[in-house]
């Protein structure tokens, strides 16, 4: 699950990196402020964008992936037969799939914001003579634990519910081969509003801590 | 089984990569907020801390040294600021060193600079020590400062479109300086006759220099006047005489001039002798019968020498006057 995604998530994130770099640079080259650059895609891809546009892609490609599976063994009664057999489905079948998306996620969306943050340097390093060095200690001066720490924490949230929206989708189709393909896709369009959701309570209850 | 295990290899190393990258992010955070490092506690009172918050940065001479760890009130005019400072750049500072909180430029945030104080020598810092603060201007007190300065410079703005206006019209001395055809001629007809003075100015200084040029300064009157410094010495004592001489005359013809006064004046026995007719005419009478008086006394006198009583008197004084002149 989490590696299978790694591929898509560092590209998803190298091209964020490029094309966040690319439009802000005008922008703030107007008001004299691109030395303000590294703190400003860092903070911005670390706290908000590098966790939510992860989560989506993972929700795309995660939280499909088990609807459609557990959808599939849903409508071929392979569900039905495990209960039959006194195998508990959901610890089997729903509990380590939760944990699973609520364990891989933070890790990618680590991994997704470091390759961000390098696409960025790359345009930085090309288009404003900014060294890797440079940039990376402007990077981390401008970083705090509480941009960190609640955007890592909150990923675990959107995993969790990546896993199960996913698992509950799948779990209750019907309709044979039909449902299957509309559990994936529900899964998918629900996971991606409650991930909106989500980061709003996120970002609310952080803002009353740390503000 | 092969498959899986290597699934499960690809998954570990995904999560050690991820976790490497989370660590490694932590502790360069970290490390920036001096978490990790050994460092030394100070603090610093100030009246306005201008939005100084935690984590801000503490410089000392431009380089980061430390963050804001605490900011309390300490009473409603005193503020304390707590600061984390790395112990090996606590060993370059010193207790006498000055706290100010500066913006990280225009829009940046806020910044707690130590400043070297080079007027005292003093200590290093240690643990606990309180750094002496200098309240500096904000940035609100400079865009006050600033504001105050554009309305001036908009007053003054109008006050020079006024006048430029009134220029532009003609009006005052510079308008006419500027639109008078009539004053115009007159300055170029002054500035003409100025350079023709000018000229002959010019002309008269050189002849005047070809005057001087062609003194004899060692051999004629005026050239022993210019340079003979005893010449220059008698010159001076000669021009003292006759201010002492002139003093004097002016002294004289004061006197003088009293005395003309007295002899006007009509109570004097002078201005009688001389304004005063009849006093001629009595004092003419007077002398023509002193002149008959002395006649008539000659007379008599005559007489008295043949008188027999004093005959013999004149006889001896006759004998007496001849002896002498034989004596001579």
């Amino acid at each position: 699950m989490g590696n299978k995604s790694l591929l898509l998530v560092s590209v998803t994130g190298f091209i964020l990196g490029l094309v966040f770099t690319l439009q802000s640079r005008p922008t703030l080259m107007e008001f004299g402020a691109v030395s303000w650059m590294p703190s400003m895609i860092s903070i911005s891809i670390v706290r908000e964008i590098g966790p939510v546009i992860i989560a989506l892609i993972c929700a795309g490609r995660i939280g499909s992936s088990i609807g459609a599976e557990l959808g599939s063994m849903k409508v071929t009664e392979q569900i039905d037969a495990m209960e039959v057999s006194g195998t508990n489905p959901f610890k089997f079948l729903v509990v380590t799939r939760i944990l699973a998306a609520t364990c891989m996620l933070p890790i990618l969306v680590i991994i997704g914001d470091f390759v961000a943050l390098i696409g960025s340097a790359i345009i930085e390093n090309t288009k404003g003579d900014v060294s890797f060095l440079l940039y990376f200690n402007q990077v981390f001066e401008a970083l705090e634990f509480t941009d960190l720490l609640p955007a890592t924490i909150k990923t675990f949230f959107f995993g969790f519910a990546i896993g199960l929206v996913g698992c509950f989708k799948g779990y209750n189709s019907k309709k044979g081969t039909a449902g299957v393909g509309k559990a994936s896709n529900s899964a998918v369009v629900f996971t991606s509003m409650l991930l909106f959701v989500l980061d709003f309570i996120a970002v609310f209850i952080t803002d009353i801590f740390y503000n | 089984m092969k498959s899986n295990s290597g699934q499960n290899l690809k998954l570990g190393l995904l999560i050690v990569a991820g976790l490497i990258i989370f660590t490694l992010g932590v502790f360069f955070i970290g490390n920036k907020q001096n978490l990790f490092g050994d460092s030394i506690m100070l603090s610093s009172v100030f009246k306005n801390v201008n939005g100084l918050q935690l984590g801000n940065n503490v410089r000392y001479s431009g380089v980061n040294v430390g963050t804001v760890k605490d900011i309390k009130f300490l009473n409603d005019t005193a503020i304390c600021v707590d600061m984390l400072i790395d112990r090996e750049s606590g060993k370059l500072i010193k207790h006498s060193s000055l706290a100010t909180i500066n913006s990280d430029g225009l829009v940046g945030s806020m910044v707690l600079n130590i400043l070297p104080n080079s007027e005292v020598s003093s200590r290093p810092i240690k643990e606990g020590d309180t750094l002496e603060s200098l309240s500096q201007v904000a940035t609100a007190d400079m865009l006050n400062t600033l504001n105050q300065t554009n309305e001036n410079a908009a007053l003054l703005t109008a006050d020079l479109l006024k006048i430029t206006n009134s220029i532009n019209a003609g009006e005052g001395v510079l308008g006419d300086l500027l639109k008078n055809e009539t004053l115009a001629k007159n300055i170029q007809e002054s500035a003409a006759n100025l350079n023709e003075t000018t000229n002959s100015a010019r002309a008269g200084i050189n002849k005047l220099n070809g005057i001087l040029n062609a003194v004899d300064y060692e051999n004629s009157v005026a050239g022993l006047l210019l340079s003979d410094s005893t010449a220059q010495k008698s010159f001076s004592n000669i021009i003292e005489d006759l201010k002492t001489t002139s003093s004097q005359i002016k002294d004289i013809s004061a006197d003088f001039g009293e005395f003309s006064n007295s002899l006007n004046s009509e109570k004097g026995a002078l201005n009688y002798v001389v304004k005063d007719t009849t006093f001629v005419n009595h004092l003419d009478e007077s002398m023509q019968n002193i002149e008959e008086a002395t006649f008539r006394f000659n007379q008599n006198m005559e007489a008295l020498k043949h008188n027999i009583l004093f005959r013999g008197y004149f006889r001896k004084l006759e004998r007496q006057k001849a002896r002498e002149e034989r004596k001579q």
